[in-house]
């Protein structure tokens, strides 16, 4: 084991993985998918009729083929969407008279593989009017072309803080506005979406790469009509979600519908291109920001106004953009803060959660804007930062927004940032520079974020138990489920280190229904933070009962008991200390279970990046990058760094490569996969150092906060404002994600207007 | 993701191969490397309904110099030309310092120079350099062998002057002489994507007096462009030293050429991310750099020959 730094590495890094595509049920049918290939318009019919006669396919179905295919479910987590917005506003799991987002699934066929299917599906016929497609809040918004025929495009309207009094923006020293464009990000997991549905007698299994296997066990059964005691989901080894696999998707209905009708296995594996055009996406914001603040630079106000692109059904991220206006004051003190969104349907599939899900959008905002406050003001960007942190001494700290920061130290972070990039040395090198016509322009860019882990209220709890075995080895579940995160690993350690018992006695049992009857699984960045506490406590109460059976066992009090190095001792001579197996031995089956509730919490970190910028050709070279992330209590290192190093790469990818361009017709020009949506590679990836600080939260014994999202959140920032600093641009609207070589050369060589307006 | 079915064929020989692709009423692809072809028929943007794989056919392998020119078979790979010795003189380092660019090193260990010619990708790096040095291109079809020069055979993206039943056997490239120095410089989002823009340059120059210049445009049209106006501007130039600073100035003649370059030998076709407006920019200060490189590489050429060891 010492070769490989996790447990489920050797399986995972040599092949062994065993995920859903891998899983041999005899008999399963492959489902393939007719897509649409307009972005919106009117269903005519769709004919299966020659795909039904391809060799080797079993069965090809519309909407109009299958009345009762019962349509998606919505979320109710977090607030992701309500039944208002929901209302009236059905989405069909295969479309029944409107295409409302381009690869929208016509008609399913089921075939003996994935090839057959395919055959299948290349016979089905469609037709269908094409409507006016909008793929972006702009032209959405007027409501000119509506999705839902008598309703508005703006499903959901929201607002965090309240209005800021104008005479706030009349007497301020600076006041300092502009637009940002958060645009349509792809999660891209390595594993594309999977799910193999199993009837076995008035059972079902479903395999599925998921991140909440309760959830889906819950909505599964709500939609066939079953009790959710007859759905069993199992996840397997999968490969990557980053927020994206958390729901029941359109085709994950139809598979599971199918196969209890037919009786019959069936799976569905989404290849890349299906994935690239009909996966989730994530951010899509344009916002509209006003900073304003007093001649010394303390923030007096700030206002965020957004746009937000949730794609044609509201059923999955409608409120996802509520994250962002929660999260809009930042690190700052800022008295008056005030955010405001419409969620507006676009013809693109649905926007939700992906690896930051609404803090980068929040965190790149305020950012940004302080970057602008710190030009008008002509004060450096990390002072003016400084006058306006949160004080260690302010927590938990209750923002305008209505979030109460648990515990952090900004200032901490950030001087450790600026210690581990050489801030001061990178200024005179950015100085020396700008008097040397011939020297790339250099720029250095600060971002501070905070963020917040675990959950919302209401999905902050997790269940799971502790089982003693003969042998004296422990089995510890819980209702995580990875995707990646090294939960194998860093669990048993932590109920090991509580137990005091070695880490290889104790093994990890999760992402099996069957196995953990109920659970919440694995987003917001939680498994550590909610899923680690409960484990911790778990182990707490076993010692408990172990302490309490001992002293029975040896007629004496409870509190002669105590607990050592995974064994109980009396306290004062007497009785022989029992180890865990002795015990089982003699007591029976040790089990302790139990829900636990955390906090929600706010990790923290200042992520600084030096840019070098060719004026020329546009082209950014990111010379350095330097993360450091507070995640309260580190449960494993390693892990945490990878997952800083990851979200990093991805934060990199959303401020310089990824982004879809869209056609007239309203369809991404994504048809060539990965060339057409450019994703951070091992060549692109700059210099990265990773450092933290340590600020426990409160909410948990544990003390440890969410380390998944980090680099999303603060990287961007420090991306976009070392670019613009760089380049000394006045206009921020001229550098908008994903700084382009085109957009940087336009921005570099762009007049240099008057600022903002005053 | 798989293709529409297909009939396959290994032949043996180029006749074979010829008469395969001569098959009635077949729409038919060559298959050397397929780093393209198979893409493209997964995507399902070509449909062929025969394949022939050429890859089992000796005589297609093997490059070889051939008086004054290089003979480069049809199975060729890419990563062939990755050391600049693989080609005596200027032509290796030119192709050397291209070939890098071309992908990944598993796609280069496929792909083939000849295919490349074949597929004629508007943004592909060895048919620039074919346009730029009057490559020829050597097909065999059921009349016999014909040499397409270069400059004739590029018809437009993916559209060229070989008939459908014809195999490329070979390119020819002419090789480059001592006084020639040689540059190339691309320019793309990430290391993964097609160019942008690119450039190829060969610079000859006699008695500090440029004598020939070819200059080759990567994806700067429809189709791989020979930036003749630019060089023009440069013929009976005289070198001079070159500019110390980062950036040429202005008014210096590599500078001068990139200009007209990109506004008179560049005919852009906009993509996402990179519009005509950009590609012409990108197209002039990429003509300035890479005759710049060129202009380098000569310098430290003849240092060597006078046994300056600078």
């Amino acid at each position: 084991m010492e070769q490989w730094t996790r447990r489920e590495d050797e399986r995972l890094l040599t092949g062994k993985g065993r995920y859903v595509a891998d899983i041999h049920v005899p008999g399963c049918l492959d489902a393939a998918f007719v897509r649409s290939k307009v972005a919106h318009g009117s269903l005519r019919g769709v004919d299966c009729t020659a795909a039904r006669r391809v060799p080797g396919v079993v069965g090809a179905w519309s909407a109009a083929d299958l009345p009762d295919l019962p349509p998606v479910p919505h979320t109710l987590l977090a607030r992701l969407s309500t039944e208002e917005a929901v209302a009236g506003r059905e989405w069909p799991a295969l479309v029944k008279d409107r295409v409302r987002y381009p690869g929208e699934a016509l008609a399913v066929v089921l075939g003996e593989d994935r090839y057959r299917a395919e055959d299948g599906v290349a016979e089905v016929t469609a037709e269908i009017d094409p409507l006016p497609a909008v793929v972006t809040p702009a032209a959405a918004v007027e409501d000119s072309v509506r999705l839902f025929d008598g309703l508005s495009n703006t499903a959901l309207r929201g607002e965090a803080g309240e209005p800021v009094d104008p005479a706030v923006w009349r007497e301020a020293a600076a006041v300092v506005e502009a637009t940002y464009r958060q645009q349509l990000l792809m999660p891209s997991p390595m594993e594309c979406r999977t799910i193999l549905a199993v009837p076995e007698g008035d059972r079902l299994t479903v395999w599925s790469g998921h991140q909440m296997p309760h959830r889906l066990r819950r909505e599964l059964a709500a939609l066939l009509g079953w009790s959710t005691d007859r759905i069993r989901v199992v996840v397997p080894d999968t490969g990557g979600a980053f927020g994206s696999k958390s729901a029941a998707f359109p085709e994950f209905v139809v598979v599971a519908y199918l196969a209890v009708t037919l009786g019959r296995p069936v799976r569905w594996i989404e290849d890349r291109l299906e994935s690239m055009l009909v996966a989730t996406r994530g951010r899509g914001q344009d916002q509209t920001v006003r900073l304003a603040a007093d001649a010394d630079g303390r923030l007096l106000a700030y206002e965020l106004t957004i746009d937000a692109d949730v794609g044609a059904y509201p059923h999955l991220g409608v409120g996802l953009p509520m994250q962002t206006a929660w999260m809009a004051p930042g690190v700052y003190t800022t008295p008056h803060v005030h955010a405001t969104l419409r969620s507006v349907l676009t013809n693109t599939m649905v926007t939700y959660p992906y690896r930051g899900a609404g803090r980068p959008e929040a965190a790149t905002a305020i950012e940004r804007t302080m970057d602008l406050l710190a030009r008008r003001l002509g004060i450096d960007p990390v002072e003016l930062r400084r006058r306006n942190f949160v004080p260690p001494d302010a927590f938990p700290y209750d923002t305008p927004t209505g979030r109460r920061y648990d515990s952090g130290n900004y200032a901490a972070a950030l001087d450790l940032a600026l210690e581990t990039v050489g801030y001061d040395e990178w200024r005179a090198e950015q100085a020396r520079r700008r008097g040397d016509p011939d020297a790339l322009p250099l720029g250095i860019g600060v971002s501070c974020y905070v963020e917040r882990s675990g959950g919302e209220p209401g999905g902050l709890h997790e269940f799971g138990s502790l089982e003693v075995h003969e042998d004296g080895t422990v089995t510890a579940r819980c209702g995580a489920a990875p995707s990646g995160q090294g939960h194998e690993t860093v669990f048993p350690a932590l109920v090991a280190r509580t137990l005091g018992v070695p880490e290889e006695r104790v093994r990890l049992v999760e992402g099996d229904t069957d196995e953990q009857p109920e659970g919440l699984g694995s987003f917001a960045s939680r498994s550590a933070q909610v899923a680690g506490a409960m484990l911790q406590h778990a182990a707490q109460l076993l010692i408990e009962e172990a302490r309490h059976r001992a002293a029975r066992l040896w007629g004496l009090p409870a509190d002669r008991a105590a607990w050592a190095d995974g064994t109980v001792h009396a306290t004062s001579g007497g009785p022989a200390p029992l180890g865990l197996a002795d015990l089982v031995k003699a007591t029976g089956p040790l089990r302790v279970e139990d829900r636990y509730e955390a906090g929600m919490a706010f990790p923290f970190g200042a992520h600084v990046a030096v840019t070098e910028v060719d004026p020329d050709l546009g082209t950014v070279n990111v010379l350095r990058l330097v993360a450091v992330d507070d995640c309260g209590v580190v449960l494993d290192p390693t892990v945490v760094h990878g997952q800083a190093f990851g979200s990093a790469v991805q934060g990199i990818g959303q401020a310089l490569y990824e982004g879809m361009t869209f056609g007239e017709d309203g369809v991404p020009h994504l048809a060539s996969g990965f060339l057409d949506y450019l994703l951070p590679t091992y060549t692109e990836i700059p210099p990265i150092e990773i450092k933290d600080t340590c600020t426990p939260s409160p909410t948990t014994p544990l003390g440890a906060k969410g380390a998944g999202e980090s680099g999303c959140i603060g990287t961007p920032a420090a991306i976009v404002n070392a670019v613009a600093d760089a380049l000394g641009t006045a206009d921020p609207g001229l550098l908008q994600m994903p700084l382009t070589p085109d957009s940087v050369w336009r921005a570099a060589h762009a007049p240099r207007p008057e600022e903002g307006v005053r | 993701m798989k293709p529409a079915s297909f009939d396959y064929v290994v032949p043996r020989t180029v006749a074979e191969a010829v008469q395969a692709l001569a098959g009635p009423g077949r729409t038919a692809q060559v298959l050397a490397g397929g780093q393209s072809l198979i893409l493209e028929m997964h995507l399902q943007r070509i449909r062929p309904r025969l394949v022939v794989d050429i890859n089992r056919i000796p005589e297609l392998d093997g490059m070889r110099v051939d008086g004054d020119g290089l003979r480069v078979g049809a199975l060729v790979r890419h990563a062939a030309f990755e050391r600049a010795d693989a080609v005596p003189g200027p032509l290796g380092t030119l192709l050397s310092r291209a070939v890098v660019n071309i992908a990944h090193p598993p796609i280069r260990s496929r792909g083939t120079m000849a295919g490349s010619f074949g597929w004629a990708h508007p943004a592909s790096e060895w048919c620039a350099i074919g346009v730029a040095l009057d490559a020829t291109v050597e097909v065999t079809g059921p009349d016999g062998e014909r040499a397409l020069p270069a400059r004739d055979y590029f018809l437009g993206p993916h559209r060229t002057a070989r008939r459908p039943q014809e195999l490329i056997t070979a390119v020819r490239l002419p090789l480059l002489g001592g006084h020639t120095g040689v540059g190339f410089v691309e320019h793309r989002r990430t290391h993964f994507c097609f160019a942008q823009v690119a450039v190829a340059a060969a610079l000859t120059v006699h008695d500090g007096v440029i004598s020939d210049v070819r200059i080759g445009l990567v994806n700067s049209a429809d189709r791989p462009v020979r930036a003749r106006a630019a060089e023009q501007t440069l013929l009976g130039t005289e070198i001079g030293p070159l500019p110390t600073g980062r950036r040429l100035p202005d008014g210096h003649p590599f500078a001068r050429a990139g200009r007209v370059a990109a506004q008179e030998d560049a005919a852009p076709v906009a993509e996402p991310y990179a519009d005509a407006e950009y590609k012409r920019q990108a197209v002039a200060v990429l003509v300035g750099r890479t005759l710049r490189e060129a202009a380098t590489d000569l310098g430290s050429r003849l240092a060597v020959r006078q046994g300056d060891p600078r």
